[in-house]
């Protein structure tokens, strides 16, 4: 009978201890160093300053702004329904439905690339899919689509056709970036949430 | 750390060497635990021996624990372990056809593939109910598919349904185990098994 | 008592929970029974009737795309379940081959009844995703509401149908 009370006593044991520890919630990374250089080469997540003009331009639904910087920052100035996730709060929960999605693409965005990349780097160690960076950051948007400078004469004919779009462009978006400075209040709804499933779990069944 | 398999530590190749390994490890206890005898197995369901309950509810609950203990010392990442997907209606409906196979067959597949092994007769007849049964499913498969696809409730761990945490419920089933555990010394020693 | 000749259940129940755990370590999943069963079953209607089995809901999951249903975890798992177990049955001289049954039963009705019982078995094992093994044992051990679920609607119908097939049990 000692080693039945014995053996019950331990998995008692056991059992407190693993009722009271906290529980162990680090989440491990989804890519691997591989995967994740692998998505860095072919530099798959990057949208161009062009590619979004054209999509604001034509006011795609689709898209979903996201200004890594901070609130001040973006106070100052921000593109068009861009919503402000500072890079300091992309964990938070409140950002978890906007930015592990799979209705609207995120184009995250800084002055530069830095912030915005960290930041992608993070939600992709997450496993969150929909979200790409403005190659360039709003410095080259400015530079190329608020202030396009004008090719030289002898250029390829679709360097011409470029600027020729950069400046239709930069009417549309107001020419000086100052004049862009009416921020819109307006909160975008919350895309619907799709759940992802685990990946590489095996499959089970008995 | 693991599971090393889902995780590409160890090669995919080394994944049937593996499952042969593990099944002999699996066999071999079933064995000796006496899920071989179909008297045995059928015995926890007349009070007169319950070796299934305390082999079945022990496995049940060092698994639980392994798995937690490995959790905590990062070993072993729960995220990458496959839960299985709770479809409630077909998982009633089809515990309750395997009850009755269990009393009216006196094994469960995997033990009877172990009796089979040591030349029982009745498990190899059980063993072939089975390829019966599976293609009766098969060919019934669009007649029973509401039923089998009602209710998804996803992967959901029981924890999760009833909000507290994993070590907590691991806890309180430990508790219910070794009663149980109580519970079956007490009906063995009062419905003794005749010798056979 | 007979069970001195068995292994004491605590002692198998704690190292069945460690093969588990070992399982889970490895691959990421635990234990399984049925599943091989199946994958048999798909690869004999894919020999037999490939039409059939490319146009069932159910065996088409399992072939196609050059998969072979055969080349699974789970056959390999149980022919290491069948080894384990002879293995076992020789060291312990239990190897015999015997229909084993009450003797208030014939051996014919034993075998009858076993046969209905696996039919019951193999049927129930798909529509509730897996067996004693798979589903519940496995499924508690991860907390799964599918494992307790299964584990309770087994043991219970098994427990109430218990008195009705008393003859052949005691």
């Amino acid at each position: 009978m000692i080693p039945r009370l014995l053996l019950s006593a331990v998995y008692f044991g056991l059992g407190i201890i693993i009722a009271f520890v906290p529980e162990n919630t680090t989440k491990p990374f989804r890519l691997t160093a591989e995967q994740m250089l692998n998505e860095v080469k072919y530099r798959s997540e990057m949208v161009s300053s062009d590619e979004l003009a054209d999509w604001m331009v034509n006011q795609d639904p689709s898209i979903q702004l996201i200004d890594i910087r901070t609130p001040k920052e973006f106070d100052q100035f921000h593109l068009e329904n861009a919503l402000n996730i500072p890079l300091s709060q992309i964990l938070d929960e409140e950002w978890i439905d906007f930015l592990d999605q799979g209705i609207k693409m995120n184009i995250l965005y800084s002055n530069g690339t830095t912030l915005a990349h960290e930041a992608w780097m993070i939600s992709r160690q997450l496993g969150y899919e929909n979200n790409y960076v403005l190659q360039g950051g709003l410095n080259y948007w400015t530079e190329t689509i608020l202030n396009p400078s004008a090719p030289s004469p002898y250029s390829a004919d679709d360097e011409i056709a470029k600027y020729e779009f950069r400046k239709g462009a930069s009417q549309y978006f107001g020419g000086e970036m100052k004049s862009t400075n009416e921020s819109k209040k307006t909160k975008t709804d919350k895309p619907i949430i799709k759940r992802r499933k685990k990946k590489k779990a095996p499959q089970g069944g008995c | 750390m693991g599971p090393l398999i889902p995780q590409e530590i160890i090669a995919e190749g080394w994944n049937f060497l593996i499952a042969f390994g593990v099944g002999i490890g699996f066999g071999f206890i079933l064995e000796q635990a006496g899920f071989s005898s179909s008297r045995k197995l059928a015995g926890v369901f007349y009070g007169y021996d319950a070796v299934v309950l305390k082999v079945f509810f022990t496995g049940a609950i060092t698994g639980m624990i392994g798995l937690l203990y490995l959790s905590l010392f990062d070993w072993i990442d729960l995220n990458l372990i496959w839960v299985n997907p709770t479809y409630l209606w077909s998982a009633i409906i089809g515990g309750i056809i395997m009850g009755a196979g269990f009393i009216v067959g006196g094994f469960c597949p995997g033990t009877s593939v172990c009796a089979a092994a040591i030349g029982k007769i009745d498990a190899m007849v059980f063993f072939g109910g089975i390829f019966i049964g599976i293609l009766l499913f098969g060919e019934t498969f669009e007649w029973i598919k509401p039923l089998y696809m009602a209710e998804y409730w996803g992967q959901i761990k029981l924890s999760e349904l009833i909000g507290i945490s994993q070590g907590l419920l691991t806890f309180f089933i430990i508790i219910a185990a070794l009663l149980m555990f109580w519970v079956a010394e007490m009906a063995e020693k009062k419905f003794p098994q005749k010798e056979y | 008592m007979s069970s001195t000749k068995y292994m004491n259940p605590y002692l198998a129940g704690i190292l069945l929970g460690l093969v588990l755990v070992a399982a889970f370590y490895f691959t990421g999943r635990g234990l399984g029974a049925s599943g091989a069963v199946k994958s048999v079953v798909v690869s004999v209607v894919d020999v037999v009737a490939p039409d059939h089995a490319n146009n069932s809901g159910f065996y088409s999951k399992y072939i196609g795309d050059g998969k072979n249903p055969l080349k699974t975890w789970l056959v390999f798992e149980v022919l290491g379940v069948l080894v384990g177990g002879f293995l076992s049955g020789a060291f312990a001289g239990r190897l015999k081959l015997k229909v084993e049954h009450h003797p208030n039963i014939t051996s014919k009705k034993r075998l009858i009844l076993a046969g209905i019982g696996g039919v019951l078995f193999g049927y129930g094992s798909q529509l509730g995703r897996g067996c004693t093994s798979g589903s519940a044992l496995t499924g508690m051990a991860v907390l799964s509401v599918a494992g307790f679920v299964s584990m309770m609607a087994i043991f219970g119908t098994a427990f109430a149908f218990a008195y009705f097939f008393r003859r052949n049990w005691i």
